[in-house]
């Protein structure tokens, strides 16, 4: 593995590889029965249906780079060990390949947008989600608008993006509205950029 | 009666790529195949999958039908340039076949004025189509609204001593129960556009496999984005290709900025509707390449050449 994917690892898979592997005990206290039930709440299946057959792992593609395989975690969720799942799962591409290839029509990726979920409300939230949502409640759009691209775009005669028209605020004001009741704003803590 | 449209540009398009959207509205407009398409300037960002729908799915739901509902209004259907576009709003369509989801998302609707009324009208093959909001990828209504032939006999310019290879990207083919307006398996559709063209599109291994960006990857870790690209391009570079096409601008994004963390040149990577421009005759310049970070002088080069 290169020396570079193994910092990757470090950081992002948390050490659940050695925090597994090392004739480490895992004690009862650790394991969160409910986390299952929580999962399900989030829009995943029932985790209890893997097989644990590991055809999900072998189409990851980001398995094939990194100590993160979709297997473990699925049963890392079985068994209820919630703090191993948390801080890891923004490495799934949402490829879908995991799902087409399930024999329990489990449909892993969605298991990993729940378990981001249930991370988001634990507080583990990612710099560039907060990133993007302000963009969304300020602009409109996900990608911050650049001038260097404006002033091409005029070059090219194709006008104003959207969110520069002056008619535009009124979409802000619809996107802050919905962001607020739904709570997210608070979730993501962008409270401040939300006027309503 | 033709179909009618509504540009859905999406975010990485207007603030990344200028040139896909002057390709996507030359192709489509009067020096085009002159398609009934118009702007609807209240869109906003689909949104974003890696994004809203992994952190909050009811957030994520209600802005997508705020867009759904805008074409609905219109009654037209969405013409979608991006793969991330596409799944969200059509999952979205998914979602609120449900009553009480939409239910649910109508009365937040309700405050801001709106109302989505969609229904599934028929199922073709394991897709559910919806009315009256339809959602469409460009590279299907070029596919199957205007044709192989009107693409081949609009082509001005053939990119006959092109070779291409051809990146689908994964929201292109999965969920399959969406996806399915081409083969998932064994996708043919931009292949034949480009075909049409007048190029070649050459096989490589693996060409199925994810650029690397999806879901929030490219933002959270790019070093191992850019590893899943690398081997992307390894492969690709194997197969003699000059450029690479794609669909969708958020791959077209990660190939463009990843291969220059591991290669001085790369391969120059575009969008289809850009290559479809160049073979209908379109002056390059209007296609923004020096927003590209790959340069695309050599595959302009070698097309004056041929």
């Amino acid at each position: 593995m290169k020396e570079q994917e193994k910092e990757v690892e470090k950081v992002f898979i948390g050490g659940l590889h050695e925090e597994l592997v090392e004739d480490k005990v895992i004690d009862e206290s650790q394991l969160e029965p409910d986390f299952p039930d929580e999962i399900k709440k989030y829009g995943g299946k029932d985790v209890m249906t893997c097989l644990q057959c590991g055809n999900c792992t072998g189409v990851c593609p980001i398995s094939l780079k990194i100590d993160y395989k979709t297997r473990n975690i699925i049963k890392c969720c079985q068994f209820g060990l919630k703090k191993y799942t948390l801080g890891t799962r923004w490495v799934c591409a949402t490829c879908y390949r995991c799902y087409e290839h399930c024999p329990a029509d489990l449909n892993p990726a969605e298991v990993m947008i729940a378990l981001r979920h249930i991370a988001v409300r634990e507080g583990i939230i990612p710099p560039f989600i907060k990133t993007a949502a302000t963009n969304l409640v300020k602009y409109g759009q996900s990608v911050k608008p650049d001038s260097e691209i404006d002033k091409i775009r005029s070059e090219l005669d194709l006008g104003l993006i959207h969110s520069q028209d002056p008619e535009y605020h009124t979409v802000i004001r619809e996107i802050q509205v919905l962001v607020h009741a739904t709570k997210y704003d608070k979730l993501i803590g962008i409270q401040d950029e939300v006027k309503v | 009666m033709s179909a009618s449209y509504v540009y859905f540009f999406g975010c990485v398009i207007p603030n990344r790529y200028p040139g896909v959207e002057y390709a996507v509205r030359w192709v489509t407009g009067k020096e085009g195949f002159d398609l009934d398409v118009k702007d609807q300037k209240q869109f906003s960002c689909c949104p974003v999958p890696g994004i809203f729908y992994s952190s909050d799915k009811d957030t994520w739901l209600l802005l997508a039908a705020r867009n759904l509902v805008l074409a609905q209004n219109e009654r037209r259907q969405i013409l979608t340039v991006c793969n991330g576009c596409l799944a969200s709003l059509m999952k979205a369509t998914e979602y609120l076949q449900d009553p009480k989801t939409m239910g649910k998302v109508n009365k937040t609707l309700a405050q801001i004025g709106k109302k989505y009324t969609g229904i599934a009208e028929k199922s073709e093959g394991r897709r559910k189509i919806f009315g009256p909001v339809k959602v469409r990828h460009y590279v299907e209504v070029m596919a199957r609204d205007v044709g192989y032939e009107e693409i081949a006999k609009r082509t001005k310019h053939s990119l006959k001593n092109i070779k291409v290879a051809v990146h689908y990207g994964c929201h292109y083919l999965r969920p399959t129960e969406h996806a399915a307006f081409d083969d998932p398996n064994d996708p043919v559709m931009i292949d034949n556009i480009v075909e049409a063209c007048g190029a070649t599109s050459v096989d490589y291994e693996d060409r199925l496999d994810c650029c690397g960006a999806g879901g929030g990857v490219r933002s959270h870790v790019t070093e191992l984005a850019n590893s899943l690209t690398q081997d992307k391009c390894t492969n690709i570079a194997a197969a003699g290709a000059d450029c690479i096409v794609t669909g969708c601008p958020f791959c077209l994004l990660q190939f463009d900025n990843a291969q220059k963390s591991f290669s001085k040149d790369g391969i120059p990577v575009m969008h289809v509707s850009q290559f479809q421009a160049l073979a209908m005759g379109i002056d390059p310049i209007s296609l923004g390449f020096d927003t590209h970070h790959v340069s695309a002088h050599s595959l302009l080069r070698k097309l004056r050449g041929s």
